[in-house]
């Protein structure tokens, strides 16, 4: 299953690494994504996509939310994988 | 005042009487303060023997350990013992010295980018970039290491900034945050489903010690009449001869534990994680359990198996907001029955020493008595077969598994407790690993005891390769060990020898009266194996037995 979940983490260093690092070694893998910067608010706001290796997103996202740099974490969608699971890499 | 004063100062305001160190370049700058401040530093040997004993001290104190390292090797000599921390929960702030940051990014002698290397393996670090947010974020990193589920935490701190010369910024404090209160459905809930079991167990892990709950655990436990299995880690939440305890669940449990588990309809996981070593194939453990998770953690609750009801945040409110008036006798009675069947026997034949009845007798002649273990098969003789009190008298590392942390631990916790009495337990393999830190113990005259199970192997890993590789011995022998009695004595360090069993008591008198440091170099049979065993990938249904001797 693909799930698409949006991210605001604060713009401090290794913010972003820290996120994605964390989505990747739960076992996910991140297909797509975007980021705006919020320069007044220091934060920047990700769209992130991820393919479940059949784990729950639910604690995923509550793993994402306990890093101290990640402001909060909404699960937006759930949706059949756009690329078949043997093409992508991690799942 | 420069950084590094700057540091040590806000070090002191945490309250912070002990770290544990190795200097270097990068970190010189904060060596230099450390000369004026109340502050003992304490030399390790090895950087690895320094954060492991942060990690003792931890563990023993509940306050966070701190260890400080230079950059480059010295920080990542620190890396095994940050993840040790990490896997155990254990709060730990680690400060490592870095590159000036002008260079950082160049490879710059010395340099290592610690911070990435431990990103998966801390709960949050820190890169100060300006002198003036010390204060801020050691006060933190002292916060995040121990609110809500303890952890480790690392400051790394550029040369250039230590040096810098800042104002003293106003005192930082960070208010103490409340562990939360579970959802009152989900209490609701849980109430239901405690009131509806007939078989009910609580699972006890290392959250019960870390909340500081063993207290309102144990009220909940003698109220409810509900038998008790732990961890590794939860060993002690219950005393080890308490009439409805039934030991160690898991790869190495105690049958008893493993069968009520898996009889069970109900089971109230307090402060556990149903970890792999714990729950054997997680798809058949306690196959027709209901369960309740207690927890601090928000994304424990549900990660490994289904809670029927969460109560997240603090264990001691959920403890005490559940039921206690059960009709479960006929249930008791079953495991008050496998518990006497599957007691331990400790009349093994022969005339070698019984490493299982030493340990147990060692507990017996001292209750009071903190355990720091190594890993092998003597860290889960300990597990089996000591008694303990309290959960900080049995200090082992669960998660990692590191191999010489016994030693370290031991330091740490000494240096917490400089009155108690603490037992290293180590293996002939493990006691290698961090072999230098006998030189801490001397330095600083500690009185640390020192059983040394040597059967000239690797024990843990000969035993699988008996058990699932069809006797191939691939790399365990370990039969040109050092004369270990030698090795103690060349370091100032008491040592003598125990190789048959009618000699135990006296080693056992020998070990608790001495005064300062000594090591009972007990020499086993290579082929002894610890049972009972799950093997891996089995459900906890699966338990092979034999008779170690
Ligand atoms: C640092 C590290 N390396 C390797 C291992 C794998 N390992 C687990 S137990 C064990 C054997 C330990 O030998 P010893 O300390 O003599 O204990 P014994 O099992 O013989 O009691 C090994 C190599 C480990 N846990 N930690
Ligand atoms: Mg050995």
């Amino acid at each position: 299953m693909n799930h698409t979940m949006t991210l605001t983490i604060q713009r401090v260093e290794g913010a972003l690494i820290r996120a994605l690092g964390l989505i990747e070694r739960r076992g996910f893998a991140v297909t797509s994504i975007d980021a705006s910067a919020d320069e007044a608010a220091q934060q920047m706001e990700l769209t992130i996509e991820v393919c479940s290796p059949g784990r729950s997103v639910d604690v995923l996202a509550r793993q994402i939310e306990k890093l101290f740099d990640v402001r909060s974490v909404a699960h937006v969608r759930t949706s059949e994988p756009a690329v078949q699971l043997e093409e992508s890499m991690a799942c | 005042m420069k950084g590094a004063q700057l540091l040590v100062k806000a070090l002191e305001q945490e309250g912070v009487g002990v770290v544990f160190g190795y200097p270097g370049g990068a970190i010189m700058p904060v060596y230099d303060a450390l000369l004026d401040s109340p502050i003992r530093h304490v030399l390790a040997r090895h950087e690895q023997g320094a954060v492991l004993a942060a990690d003792g001290f931890a563990r023993v104190t509940g306050r966070p350990g701190v260890c400080m390292a230079t950059s480059g090797p010295g920080a990542t000599n620190l890396v095994t013992g940050i993840a040790n921390a990490f896997m155990d929960s254990v709060p730990l702030v680690a400060i490592t010295g870095q590159v000036p940051t002008p260079v950082m990014g160049t490879d710059a002698f010395q340099e290592v980018d610690i911070f990435g290397i431990t990103m998966p393996i801390v709960k949050h670090s820190f890169l100060i970039r300006r002198a003036e947010d010390i204060p801020r974020i050691i006060g933190e990193a002292f916060h995040i290491a121990t609110e809500g589920r303890p952890g480790p935490v690392l400051v790394d701190l550029p040369k250039d900034v230590a040096n810098t010369m800042t104002s003293i910024p106003p005192i930082f404090e960070m208010k103490s945050s409340d562990p939360g209160r579970p959802d009152p459905e989900q209490l609701a809930l849980a109430c239901r489903l405690l009131g509806e079991a007939e078989r009910p167990v609580l699972y006890a892990g290392g959250g019960v010690g870390m909340a500081r709950a063993v207290d309102a655990f144990r009220e909940f436990a003698e109220a409810s009449c509900i038998p008790v299995v732990t961890t590794l880690k939860g060993i002690g939440a219950v005393p080890t001869r308490h009439k409805d305890y039934l030991g160690m669940l898991g790869m190495h449990g105690n049958l008893a534990a493993n069968k009520a588990v898996q009889a069970s309809d109900l089971l109230i996981c307090v402060g556990a994680r149903f970890d792999d070593r714990a729950t054997g194939r997680l798809d058949g453990f306690a196959p027709g359990a209901k369960v309740i998770h207690m927890d601090a953690d928000p994304s424990e609750i549900s990660k490994l198996r289904f809670a029927d009801a969460g109560l997240l945040g603090d264990l001691r409110v959920s403890l005490s907001s559940l039921p206690t008036d059960l009709s479960i006798e006929p249930w008791r009675a079953w495991c008050a029955e496998r518990k006497a069947e599957h007691a331990w026997r400790y009349d093994a034949p022969g005339e070698g020493v019984f490493v299982p009845d030493m340990l147990r007798r060692i507990t017996e002649a001292d209750p009071e008595v903190t355990i720091a273990c190594d890993v092998g098969q003597h860290q889960m003789w300990v597990a089996q077969h000591c008694h303990f009190q309290r959960p900080e008298q049995h200090l082992t590392s669960a998660g990692l598994g590191t191999m010489g942390f016994g030693i370290p631990a031991g330091i740490g916790a000494l240096m917490a407790k400089p009155d108690g009495r603490v037992l290293t337990v180590t293996g002939d393999g493990s006691i290698m690993m961090n072999l230098q830190e006998l030189q801490t113990i001397r330095r600083y005259d500690l009185p640390l005891k020192m059983l040394l199970v040597d059967n000239a192997s690797l024990g843990m890993v000969r035993q699988w390769q008996e058990l699932f590789h069809e006797e191939r011995y691939s790399e365990v022998d370990l039969s040109d060990n050092p004369d270990f009695v030698e090795v103690a004595r060349s370091f100032g360090i008491k040592a003598f020898r125990v190789t048959r069993r009618d000699r135990v008591d006296a080693a056992i008198e020998r070990l608790l009266a001495a005064e300062g440091a000594i090591l009972a170099h007990v020499c086993i049979d290579p082929k002894t194996n610890v049972w009972p065993l799950v093997p891996p990938g089995e459900t906890n249904d699966v338990m092979l037995e034999g008779m170690s001797a």
